[in-house]
């Protein structure tokens, strides 16, 4: 089926949505809502509402679609790019959709799913789907979900959600419309591989419900929209191939696709995302490893017998350079506390972090073909640091966090002398065939510039973040240049412009490297199909004429 | 020279909360971990076993607990313990620091040669700090508390130890065979390498019961024990205080004055 027909949400007076009004006020009172992880500057707000449910939403909706005002939707606002940073009109606050709604088995994909509203952060559902608690469940719900959330709670297994950004802050709304993921989404794939169901308010205030499974594109690329008075709107999906890659640059479009994917990482411009299904998984035992290697060739290597040998899969590789070894290094001396890690050791080129299934009570694993393969690359399973309980995977988490917060602090120390500058970091994406070349390419246009650069990421996905640390606004500029060509060679090596932090605001300028104008209009006319007064999130992804626009 | 290291397993303590009601321990979801102080006392061994030559130094790891403490042996041998040593027995259960103590005094009786005996100042569950000077006293050794660093001397007769006190650090040298409780000083927990944590599942951990000690059963756990648990509770948490903001000297001083009048303290 590709038809889908709207519904209609119970009335709600407009006025009656708490509302912060005018910019003075939300400045001096709400600015945390003007604002997002990226530190763009805003472009001013008139209004900021806190809705409570999706009629509230509506209603909002309705008005600011009737007064040709801008909404800008505000999750938990941990984005990178902007996304949230208001351009005028009105912040629709998302905080208050915080509860799960439902429990329940199915039988089908034999998975557990929880329904929860877009405010729920990673951290809250994953820590009540561990202690098998969802707090006000139980006097919100039906006799079918207690029973089913009875049945949860006997399940002698542990769950948890997979998509992991690394900021477990993020609301599950703001993950949906980024299609976040992570350093875990080489094995667990993407956010849309664990979207079951979607609500999604329109500009007209009307309310899709899409399941997973039950509405797929014709193989022209359309769906039809069917309002609640019946009338009939088109969507013309883009004609273009998506990348063999993690990627959340341009709207989600295929042939036969499900429509679920289509609101999934299309950062908001087509609607607000106000309930999720979500699947949960299976809990496994696992061990944390920093693998060290003598070269960052040594580790490329390793990665890629890795994919190709081993007779297991990692949930994730993550590559530390030479260059980010050595900051850590500094930063151990500087303050030891701060990495709590034991010091790296000095013969380390290269290092692989990497998480694999592991039973502690197993008398006699074997990992005799890691062995062969490290061996072979150079190093031993004795240059590693591991663990496995608890305790020791927080550590290791908060190692993972230590590099890009070390690289925050030295371009925040920089910035004092140069309020202009900042950091440039890389999210570009290629497939795996073209792992060697782009990091050739990288290595050789950053040394030839002769700029100060750390590489770290999700080297499973051939995703590295390359940070440029420029030392003054004459290396801001060579490494603004060099992004564009870095940009430029991920498209032509069949990758992508933005893995996963989206587009947003902040990266709009590569998404003609890698679209041509035609696929532009084509990604233009489908908002507007969707978004006729493109009222959500303006000065995202896309451009449109227009005040305010 | 046989170093013996004295370890426990402890519920991860900072995720347990107590049941207000009953005065019991929810331990649901609650993760068991070697006790981080004798986690210190093994970092202290493993230093001594690196500064001599390979060979020189076996660190034989010990503990009394139920089954499962199995697992905070393993991850001594993981760290880079030689051998490890589970004394188990239903009997045991209940033991106060006295029993404790008694027990393994009784079992390191029967060990040959251990020069040094290592333990953590104290474990994070119970905070007694008592078992490991009884140990001490009942092995009639002498002992140093509070140590956070060790250095041989040329003869291997003596042992230096780097001990906390009030006022910073003190060094005291004993001679052996001698106990030392080890405390935290600057040490931040070890990393074990992957190969250590592979090769400990090869390494031996023998099992100790009640019958192998030779000891009264009136002398064994609870029915050994000096003291007892009466209740568990939770410590009575202050309620916050009240701050007194502004840069007007005159009217917080005012605004104070009236908080002591209200409280009837003035």
């Amino acid at each position: 089926m590709n038809e889908i027909t709207c519904q209609a949400l119970p009335e709600v007076d407009f006025a009656s949505v708490r509302r912060i009004d005018g910019l003075d006020e939300i400045s001096a009172n709400y600015a945390p809502y003007l604002a997002d992880e990226s530190k763009l500057a805003h472009q001013g707000a008139d209004y900021l509402f806190f809705p409570t449910n999706e009629a509230e939403l509506a209603a909002i909706m309705r008005e600011m679609n009737k007064r040709g005002a801008n909404v800008t939707i505000s999750g938990a606002r941990t984005g990178l790019v902007g996304g949230c940073v208001p351009a005028g009109g009105a912040v629709v606050a998302m905080d208050r959709f915080d509860k799960t709604m439902d429990i329940r088995w199915d039988d089908e994909t034999n998975e557990w799913r929880v329904t929860a509203e877009a405010a729920v952060t990673l951290k809250d559902l994953n820590d009540w789907a561990n202690k098998k608690n969802f707090p006000g469940l139980q006097a919100r719900a039906s006799d079918e979900t207690l029973a089913q959330l009875e049945q949860y709670k006997n399940d002698p297994r542990s769950f948890f959600y997979p998509p992991d950004p690394t900021e477990m802050s993020a609301s599950l709304g703001g993950t949906v419309a980024t299609n976040a993921s992570g350093a875990a989404s080489y094995k667990y794939k993407d956010t849309r591989n664990w979207i079951r169901r979607l609500h999604v308010i329109l500009a007209s205030g009307e309310m899709l419900d899409i399941p997973r499974g039950k509405y797929f594109a014709t193989d022209e690329r359309k769906f039809t929209i069917i309002d609640t008075a019946g009338n009939r709107t088109t969507l013309n999906l883009p004609g273009y191939d998506m990348p063999k890659t993690k990627n959340t640059a341009g709207f989600f479009a295929a042939p036969g696709m499900d429509m679920i994917d289509l609101f999934i990482g299309s950062e908001g411009l087509f609607g607000v995302v106000s309930q999720i299904e979500v699947a949960l998984d299976q809990m496994h035992d696992g061990i944390s490893v920093v693998q060290f290697l003598p070269s960052d060739t040594a580790a490329l290597d390793f990665v890629v017998a890795l994919r190709e040998e081993a007779d297991f899969a990692p949930d994730f590789l993550e590559f530390y350079d030479g260059n980010a070894l050595a900051l850590l290094r500094a930063k151990q001396i500087d303050n030891p506390k701060f990495i709590d890690m034991p010091p790296i050791p000095a013969d380390a080129g290269a290092a692989i972090f990497y998480d694999i299934g592991f039973n502690p009570d197993d008398p006699d694993p074997d990992f005799s073909k890691l062995k062969e393969v490290t061996a072979r690359c150079g190093s031993s399973l004795a240059n590693t640091w591991a663990g496995y309980e608890r305790r020791d995977l927080a550590r290791f988490r908060h190692f993972r966090h230590a590099l890009p917060e070390s690289v925050n602090a030295v371009i925040g120390e920089r910035k004092k002398t140069y309020p202009g500058l900042h950091k440039l970091g890389t999210d570009l994406a290629v497939p795996n065939k073209a792992l060697r070349e782009i990091w050739g390419f990288y290595r050789s246009k950053l040394d030839t510039a002769g700029l100060e650069w750390v590489a770290f990421g999700h080297i499973g996905d051939n995703h590295f973040h390359v940070n440029i640390l420029p030392k003054d606004m004459d290396d801001l500029a060579k490494g603004l240049a060099i992004y564009v060509d870095f940009a430029k060679k991920a498209v032509e090596l069949g990758g992508t412009v933005s893995a996963e932090h989206g587009v947003g605001k902040m990266k709009k300028k590569f998404l003609s490297v890698m679209y041509t104008p035609e696929q532009m209009d084509e990604m233009k006319a489908l908002k507007l199909a969707l978004d006729p007064k493109a009222m959500f999130n303006p000065g995202d992804i896309l451009d449109f004429e227009g005040a305010a626009r | 020279m046989k170093i013996l290291v004295c370890a426990k397993q402890v519920p991860e303590v900072t995720n347990v909360q107590v049941d207000p009601e009953t005065g019991t321990l929810n331990r649901d979801g609650v993760a068991s971990i070697l006790n981080p102080f004798c986690e210190y006392a093994m970092d202290l061994a493993l230093e001594m076993k690196e500064a001599e030559p390979e060979g020189e130094v076996e660190i034989v790891v010990l503990s009394m607990g139920p089954p499962q403490a199995r697992a905070a042996l393993l991850r001594c041998l993981e760290m880079g313990g030689d051998s490890a040593i589970l004394v188990t027995d239903r009997k045991f259960a209940g033991a106060d620091t006295w029993a404790t103590a008694l027990t393994i005094c009784k079992i390191i009786e029967k060990l040959d040669g251990v020069d040094l005996i290592l333990v953590g100042k104290h474990a994070i569950d119970g905070d007694t700090a008592q078992t490991g000077p009884m140990l001490a006293e009942l092995l009639s050794i002498p002992q140093i508390t509070y140590g956070v660093g060790l250095e041989m001397d040329e003869k291997k007769k003596r042992v230096r130890v780097r001990r906390e006190n009030e006022g910073g650090f003190e060094k005291v040298q004993m001679r052996l065979p001698g106990l030392v409780s080890v405390s935290k000083g600057a040490a931040s927990r070890r990393v074990c390498s992957f190969e250590s944590i592979l090769g400990a599942r090869a390494k031996d951990i023998s099992v100790m019961t009640a019958d192998d000690l030779g000891l009264d059963e009136a002398e064994l756990g609870l029915q050994g024990s000096l003291t007892q648990v009466v209740k568990v509770f939770p410590p009575i948490s202050k309620e916050a205080g009240r701050i007194v903001n502004g840069t007007d000297a005159n009217a917080a001083a005012h605004e104070v004055v009236g908080i002591l009048k209200e409280k009837h303290f003035v």
